[in-house]
């Protein structure tokens, strides 16, 4: 787990929001799949919040935290909110590897190394077929493009419209540098056809949440008796951009699960992540935008757009019921 | 009499036997039946072959209509295209190569197998020289099919139901001609739809990743074809060609790759062995480099091409010289490319089997190839040896003016330089014996490689100390720790 990853949810409000997505997933499964009965596997940062939130809104009591740094390992055990929660000193897989499920599992593969981004997408990959039917699977990447490596000035060119450098037909442009190491990192999952254009801050995401889908669907060829039904994906930055896609383990005959999301105002697809990027507000323009219905009209000025370059009063307006506001507490 | 047969050989005592029990049988009206059934050919005959190959084969069979309809000359592949559809339900292909010509149908294109007085192509590049690709294709997928061709301004069509294929005898299939418009064909060509898909083969129509699987597959086995401007569209969107290329550079003393060129037994063979990038060799991602699998791009390896079509793409394997007198296929080779071109006019010439997806491994020409093959590869593994032991030295430097080109583009720009062999219609030139391979700086001999494993918290605190950032690369904070180690120890030497 990296330094970055251990920063406080109050600095990261997309990645809150994403973490509020996911239970929210999960407590609109929780009546059909009995979800108290799973068990919760996943990495919990010095802090352990997440298990504290599933645990407090779903009942889940039976919890694996894994870690493989030793020092934050020790501080989970110190800072464990409920007895139940078993820390582990290992790697998600090792720890993974060495189970024998019985009851069907909740996991969360947070994946923030964009080093190893192939392993990591092919080891989620193969637990569709390894756990109970009824699991729920999710992930988190790193999406980082250039994560992908830097190029040196004299390897590319540039390339605006219909203006170039002169060297154009000789060297790349930083996308399609970008686009030879991806392509070299993830092999046969590569995307056939995936332009360079997908190399970008804005697009990288959603390439890797195309290879990520072909994973799953080669894997899924594999097996008669399940079929993986999608349900959350989203692409947020907070500092780094990370993407995030989790699915359901269903019976092949099994529509219920389906109808349940088709019917969720958050549902969402690999193909079409949620975009979040929430605007900082104060608490009088986020109490203004609540209450209004016509925000610009209230509001005289434009809302920055941030690196993602979605409309930030759309973007509030999606998620508003889930954003988080955090304050300061004098303890 | 007794003594004699005992002295005869096995299979003449054999002869003789059935020579003297003859006379003691008499014919009756009775037969054995000896025709094979459907279902025999139909399940053997599709066990050949996987499913992404028998959708290239029908492929193979459009390109073959183009070349068919040039007559002889060279064709213009963006004057064609080539459609095909996969959905849980059904299949179609679509193409405006041509047509089949009637008297071709009746006699020889739905046959099973080809009949030795069909002497179409025998003048053209084809390669489809079996005549079993479409029905193996058909067969492979579905129990209902209709293949619908123009050729010229005839058009008709053939249906293969699941009845004919349930019947036991070899009934001919009927011939039925359009009597709506919209039955007919804009312009000449083929139309093949397979309906009552097994349900293994409509699993994999409906998967994303089996698309993903074909459309790559047809990237690389058609690249020349799609770079020629063939159009071809899998579900609705067009297919791009994967371009396999090496690195020349282009200063005449700069590094360049490996190249030969000969005609062996009517078929021209060339041959381009170099870097595929001259980025630092995987050292950046050692954490990566230790995955299991192998996740080398498909240009990584041998590409190999008949007649334009690549038979194999990206091999690493025993069939193109791996681990055969030169090193198993490893990581450290991902940077290396071989392309080798089989070009002939007589399409039994060329090393390639019935599947049209494999080497003819025994033929001469492959096993003359092959030599030269793993002498290109020689010189690109010494070159991987020689920096794998210098992975921070930056080679980079000396590829800075090189571009990327496919095979006929590396093999011009190499010829003009004054370090190639030419003799008689051979050519050939080694980039390490003409001496334009950059050496690492300070390389020695005797460099060993040290590789060692500690637990991130340490390396984060010996990197602080060294750098004062707690994330720099943990080569190189091993490196500058050796570094420590070596001056202390020189010191207390001297």
């Amino acid at each position: 787990m990296s330094a970055a990853s251990s920063l406080p949810y109050r600095l990261r409000p997309n990645k809150a929001v994403d973490r509020e997505l996911f239970l929210s997933l999960l407590t609109r499964l929780a009546p059909s799949l009995s979800l108290e009965k799973y068990q919760y596997i996943g990495l919990g940062g010095p802090f352990l919040e997440d298990f504290r939130l599933v645990h407090a809104r779903l009942g889940v009591s039976r919890m694996a935290c894994v870690e493989t740094e030793l020092e934050v390992h020790k501080r989970q055990l110190f800072n464990r909110p409920i007895a139940s929660i078993e820390c582990v000193h290992a790697t998600l897989e090792d720890y993974l590897d060495g189970q024998e499920f019985e009851a069907p599992a909740i996991i969360w593969f947070d994946y923030t190394e964009p080093k190893g981004i192939t392993t990591q997408i092919e080891r989620f990959a193969r637990t569709i077929g390894t756990v109970p039917l009824g699991s729920v699977l999710r992930v988190t990447l790193n999406a980082n493009p250039e994560s992908l490596g830097k190029p040196t000035t004299n390897e590319i060119s540039v390339e605006v419209d219909d203006s170039a450098s002169a060297d154009r037909k000789q060297k790349p442009t930083t996308q399609e540098w970008r686009l030879a190491r991806f392509k070299e990192r993830v092999g046969h999952l590569f995307p056939s056809g995936l332009p360079a254009d997908g190399m970008t801050h804005k697009n990288y995401g959603l390439s890797l949440l195309r290879v990520l889908k072909l994973a799953v669907e080669k894997e899924a060829l594999n097996f008669r008796d399940r079929r993986m039904v999608w349900a959350l994906a989203t692409h947020y930055k907070d500092g780094q951009a990370m993407v995030t896609a989790a699915l359901v383990v269903c019976a092949p005959n099994e529509r219920s699960i389906d109808d349940l999301l088709q019917g969720w105002e958050f549902h969402s697809i690999p193909d079409f992540p949620h975009r979040l990027d929430l605007p900082a507000l104060s608490t009088l323009e986020r109490l203004t935008m609540e209450s209004s219905e016509d925000v610009r009209a209230k509001l005289s000025f434009d809302l920055p757009k941030s690196d993602m370059g979605e409309d930030p009063f759309l973007v509030f307006r999606k998620f508003y019921r889930i954003y988080p506001h955090f304050s300061r507490v004098e303890l | 009499m007794q003594e004699q047969m005992e002295r005869l050989p096995a299979s003449l005592t054999l002869k003789r036997f059935h020579a003297e029990s003859t006379p003691m049988t008499k014919p009756t009206a009775d037969h054995a039946e000896a025709s094979p059934t459907k279902q025999f050919f139909v399940s053997m005959r599709t066990r050949d072959i996987n499913l992404a190959d028998a959708i290239l084969d029908l492929l193979d069979n459009c390109l073959d209509g183009a070349l068919r309809l040039a007559n002889g000359n060279s064709v213009d592949y963006a004057l064609h295209f080539v459609k095909i559809e996969l959905t849980a339900d059904r299949f179609s292909i679509e193409d405006n190569c041509g047509g089949i010509p009637r008297e071709v149908a009746k006699n020889y294109a739905f046959k099973m197998g080809r009949e030795p007085d069909d002497d179409r192509d025998s003048d053209t590049e084809t390669i489809g020289m079996y005549g079993v690709g479409m029905k193996r294709a058909i067969f492979k997928m579905g129990r209902e099919a209709l293949v619908r061709t123009r050729y010229g301004d005839d058009t008709f069509e053939v249906p293969i139901t699941s009845a004919w294929l349930n019947a036991k005898g070899w009934e001919p299939l009927p011939i039925n001609e359009p009597t709506e418009a919209r039955e007919k064909l804009a312009e000449p060509g083929t139309v093949i739809h397979v309906h009552e898909l097994y349900e293994g083969v409509s699993r994999h129509f409906a998967n994303e990743a089996f698309e993903n699987e074909v459309r790559t597959a047809i990237s690389e086995h058609f690249t020349m074809f799609l770079q020629l401007g063939l159009k071809v569209e899998l579900n609705g969107k067009p297919v791009e060609p994967v371009l396999v290329e090496v690195l020349v550079s282009k200063r005449d003393d700069g590094p360049a790759p490996f190249v030969f060129q000969k005609t062996i037994d009517d078929v021209l063979v060339s041959i381009t062995v170099g870097l595929n990038t001259a980025r630092s060799l995987g050292t950046d991602n050692e954490d990566d480099a230790d995955f299991e699998g192998d996740r080398s791009s498909a240009t990584a390896g041998w590409t190999v091409l008949c007649n334009d079509r690549a038979v194999i793409v990206g091999d690493k394997s025993r069939l193109t010289g791996w681990g055969d007198g030169i090193p198993l296929y490893h990581p450290q080779f991902a940077i290396i490319t071989g392309i080798i071109e089989f070009r002939s006019k007589r399409a039994d010439k060329l090393p390639v089997t019935t599947t049209k997806r494999a080497l003819d491994t025994s033929s001469n020409v492959w096993l003359e190839s092959l030599v030269k093959m793993k002498e290109g590869m020689r010189v690109w593994i010494s070159y991987t040896n020689q920096w794998k032991n210098h992975p921070r030295a930056d080679q980079s430097n000396y590829w800075e003016d090189a571009r990327p080109l496919p095979l006929k583009a590396a093999i011009a720009a190499v010829v003009s330089r004054d370090a190639v062999r030419k003799t008689g219609d051979q050519v050939e030139f080694n980039p390490q014996k003409a001496r334009v391979l950059p050496e690492p700086p300070g390389k020695t001999p005797s460099s060993r490689r040290i590789v060692f494993s500690r637990p991130i918290e340490e390396i984060r605190l010996v990197s602080k100390m060294l750098f004062d950032v707690d994330d720099e690369k943990p080569g190189i904070i091993g490196e500058k720790c050796f570094e420590l180690t070596l001056t202390k120890a020189k010191k207390r030497d001297g």
